[in-house]
């Protein structure tokens, strides 16, 4: 994972994105509210998202999305109107664990945001699809098919053209993304008429097992030195 | 949502295209399609209407639409677009609707049929149920899920005979459930409401006849007798369902449509049509249709963008010409003045309230492969990652000191905060400490140690990873030694720790207090070597200013190989060879007789002796065997040895001792 994220951190860094960070414990605000989820969302719902036993209770983060809010606000507070941030960090989701889900893992969330009609779906195409280039190889394509998430508009479900090496290609889904929505902005307290920008996020564990070969995405973090040294070492 | 596309085909004049080309127009201009189920005439589609989508695209006439606007087709008929009629009341009512709350239940409509014949229904009925999964149950049942399946409106049949009635006329009573009431389902089932769930009552004995929205009950079932009808179209508030839902643990088709938000005005639409089915299929007269519609909806607020607005959120350079196409493909009503498009929303298009949904709806239907991917423009300053590089940099120093890096849960047997709904019941907390989690992976560590590290003396583990507390959450680092092979050292971790702080002089990384001297000693196991393990809160340790001074290593990984959950089993062989024999030539011989089940071998040791017949060098490697698919016995192993030392033997001078 560290591995991983080290290139992916990498190749945003050379198209100007920073890291941001924020809790794993995250307040409700900032999971949901912020993000456009009505109060009565099923993805509220204990059977999709863990709650603590607290006065007020919080979900540990389903989405680093949460840290987008963040960032927003802080972008607004500061007067600014421009940023571009990754979040490559731990989710979590209350679902039943098995060899391509688990309770924790980790996505990599990213925004870029700037005066109105600078940052546009083309360029969220064209950052993804350079990404992919440098992380799966030179042949991968990006394509967009419409999708929903209340955070963006439009929104859209990202496929990634995938070779791997001696076999046919093929898409895959590799994650979501689209337009932020202007209520987001809102909530940070930017003016949705003069900032506007894209986010996207994805399973990182989903990234690493297509491109080394994992089969079973409960290796992750279990703790056993047999996984990381499952991985035949290659000269840097 | 399961579409028959001969139910499909139903809404285009012209055949349809393959299967395959349905598909496609619906993945990449609608909704993905999930499955393709059956063959020939009996083919149906599953497709995953979007959230947004719900309120109009959960049936037939929603995917029709979709269809035709994303390839570029007109329905031959579109029944919402179709004139409602004007229904008498009668004097008489021939029915009678209250609404206790008419923000849980906004529109009511009853109508009455009376001489009705329940009975079987026809063949063409029978097939399209099947197509889409649904048993046909009476010709009248049948209608209601008809309708509910062609344009989206849950319907519902009482048999009015077994409503209790004020002078002849049924009542019907839409109000919340009192504490502890029940009912009886359509299907047999017993359901005890919580309170204020939405019911369906009869208004005159007050006995509940229906879950709102849900279910029906079998309180005023239709059966074979069954002449006189009462049959509903109403609109219930979606959360409201949703709620009643999850608590009952019942989801139908109604529900799930309810809980998609859809229109009111659907209402009048679904009674119209399930009126002239019932009537076709089991006769009877309309004794009048009853409308309580308290708040009619006003019609959606239209909907303004420019063309520039468009392109500039789209990143596209879609014309006007371009725009109108998609925009008469998705029949939406609109008015163009030079660029700007003014949209009315239809009233089943819940979905387009602010004009970037409109980008939405122009974007799909056009194509987001008409969507140019572009870099976006250099930035002025250089991205911020001092936070991530300083935490990295802490892991490149342990890594040089021989520490390898591992992840674990969050979740935890023993920590500060709790969960309200824990996956595991064992691990019910948010992890307070790294410590556990450590001092379980070095015991797995070091049972499987010569397999995956070699004749390694000792193992050194380390995590990063944030711990929560009752006063906040922050990043902590655990160290774990274990010493696998010879005398434990007491100054591992301490050595691990003066690395970290030699490396960053200026940063708030400290060994743990009352820590001196190989940190907290956990219990060793049975028989086991000692392990150590210390952790240290980073809470302090300035990552940003660590970062601004880091580079970090850059580490490439190859394929993964995954490891066998069988034993391996370990096999030591030492061979004298004449000088100059390099270590390569024994390692190849030995891979070449051990074959697959070899799974690596590493030196352990080499000498050199002189003796009478020159200078002799030893080799001793140790051998790790191991399948995939069964545990090793010395009958697999001890022929593999027996060929290899044969083999090493063979050579001019080689003596395997």
């Amino acid at each position: 994972m560290t591995v991983a994220i080290r290139e992916i951190a990498g190749i945003f860094a050379r198209m100007g994105f920073g890291i941001a960070y924020g809790p794993e414990l995250e307040d409700e605000w900032y999971n949901f509210d912020a993000l456009n989820v009505p109060p009565d969302h099923p993805a509220r719902d204990m059977q999709d998202t863990f709650w603590t036993k607290e006065e007020t209770p919080r979900p540990p983060r389903t989405h680093t999305t949460s840290v987008t809010a963040r960032e927003l606000k802080r972008l607004a507070d500061e007067g600014r109107n421009e940023g571009r941030m990754v979040m490559p960090a731990r989710v979590f989701r209350n679902e039943a664990t098995d060899m391509t889900h688990e309770a924790q893992f980790y996505q990599v969330d990213g925004y870029a945001v700037g005066p109105t009609g600078t940052v546009t779906l083309a360029h969220l195409k064209g950052t993804l699809e350079q990404f992919y280039k440098e992380y799966l190889g030179k042949d991968a394509r990006v394509r967009f098919r419409p999708s929903f998430f209340g955070f963006t508009e439009p929104s859209v479900e990202v496929d990634v053209w995938y070779e791997i090496p001696g076999k046919e290609g093929r898409w895959l889904e590799v994650s979501g993304g689209g337009m932020l929505h202007p209520a987001v902005m809102r909530s940070a307290g930017l003016d949705p008429d003069a900032v506007q920008g894209f986010a996207f996020g994805g399973g990182i564990e989903r990234l690493v097992m297509v491109k080394y070969g994992v089969p079973d995405v409960r290796l992750f973090h279990n703790g056993d030195v047999r996984f990381i040294y499952g991985f035949d070492e290659a000269p840097a | 949502m399961k579409a028959s596309v001969a139910w499909l085909q139903k809404y285009f004049d012209e055949p349809l295209p393959r299967v395959e080309e349905l598909v496609d127009a619906l993945t990449f201009h609608s909704s993905e399609v999930e499955e393709v189920i059956g063959e020939g005439e009996d083919v149906a589609l599953d497709v995953k209407i979007l959230p947004d989508r719900a309120s109009y695209g959960l049936c037939h006439r929603g995917v029709a639409y979709e269809l035709a606007a994303s390839l570029g087709r007109s329905l031959s008929e579109d029944p919402l677009r179709t004139p409602l009629p004007e229904y008498r009341a009668g004097k008489p009512a021939p029915v009678v609707v209250a609404i206790d709350d008419p923000e849980k239940c906004r529109r009511y409509m009853a109508a009455r049929i009376t001489g009705a014949k329940v009975g079987p229904s026809p063949e063409w009925l029978r097939r399209a149920l099947e197509r889409v999964g649904q048993r046909s149950i009476n010709n009248v049942v049948d209608a209601t899920n008809y309708v509910m399946l062609n344009i989206g409106q849950p319907l519902h049949a009482f048999d009015a005979a077994k409503l209790e009635g004020k002078d002849g006329v049924p009542q019907v009573r839409v109000r919340g459930a009192h504490a502890g009431e029940s009912i009886t389902s359509l299907t047999g089932e017993e359901y005890t409401f919580p309170e204020g769930t939405l019911l369906i009552a009869d208004g005159t004995s007050g006995a509940p006849l229906g879950i709102a929205g849900v279910k029906g009950g079998k309180a005023a079932e239709l059966t074979e007798a069954t002449t006189d009808l009462v049959i509903e179209a109403a609109n219930f508030e979606a959360a409201g369902i949703r709620k009643a839902s999850q608590a009952l643990k019942l989801w139908t088709d109604a529900s799930l449509r309810f809980q998609n938000n859809l229109s009111p005005e659907l209402v009048a639409y679904g009674m119209r049509d399930v009126v002239a089915l019932i009537l076709e299929l089991a006769g009877g007269e309309l004794q009048g249709v009853v409308d309580a519609y308290p708040n009619p909806e006003a019609p959606h607020a239209p909907v303004t963008a420019t063309r520039e607005m468009l392109n500039g959120l789209l990143g596209t350079g879609f014309s006007t010409d371009d725009i109108e196409g998609a925009l008469a493909r998705l029949s939406l009503p609109y008015v163009i003045e030079g660029e700007t498009f003014t949209v009315r929303p239809p009233f089943e298009r819940r979905d387009i309230a602010i004009w970037q949904d409109l980008a939405e709806e122009v974007g799909r239907i056009l194509g987001y492969e008409r969507v140019e991917p572009a870099a976006l423009p250099a930035m002025q300053d250089a991205p911020d990652q001092k936070r991530y590089t300083g935490i990295e940099a802490i892991k490149d120093v342990l890594v040089a000191h021989g520490f390898t890096e591992i992840s674990t849960p969050s979740f935890a047997a023993e920590g500060e905060i709790a969960l309200a709904n824990p996956l595991q019941q064992e691990r019910p907390f948010l992890r307070a400490s790294l410590a556990a989690n450590m001092e379980e992976a070095l015991t797995r560590a070091a049972s499987v140690t010569p397999r995956v590290l070699g004749p390694e003396p000792m193992l050194k583990l380390f995590e990063l990873g944030t711990v929560f507390t009752k006063d906040g959450e922050h990043l902590a680092l655990a160290l774990g030694y274990r010493q696998l092979e010879g005398k434990a050292s007491s100054a591992v971790l301490d050595e691990a720790v003066d690395a970290l702080t030699t490396a960053f002089p200026a940063s708030g990384i400290r060994k743990p207090e009352g820590m001196q001297g190989g940190g907290s000693s956990a219990s060793a196991p049975a028989g086991g070597p000692p392990a150590s393990l210390m952790e240290l809160s980073l809470e302090d340790a300035g990552f940003d200013a660590i970062g601004a001074q880091a580079s970090l290593a850059r580490i490439s990984l190859g394929a993964y190989t995954p490891f066998s959950l069988y034993p391996f089993a370990l096999r030591d062989i030492a061979v004298w060879t004449p000088e100059g024999t390099e270590e390569s030539q024994v390692a190849l011989l030995i891979q070449e007789q051990a074959g697959p089940l070899l799974a690596r071998m590493d030196l352990f040791d080499r000498f050199e002796k002189a003796g009478d017949e020159g200078v002799r060098v030893s080799y001793a490697f140790r051998l790790v065997f191991q399948a995939d698919d069964r545990t090793l016995s010395d009958a697999d192993i001890d022929p593999l040895m027996a060929r290899i030392t044969d083999a090493l033997n063979a050579n001019e001078g080689w003596q395997v001792r």
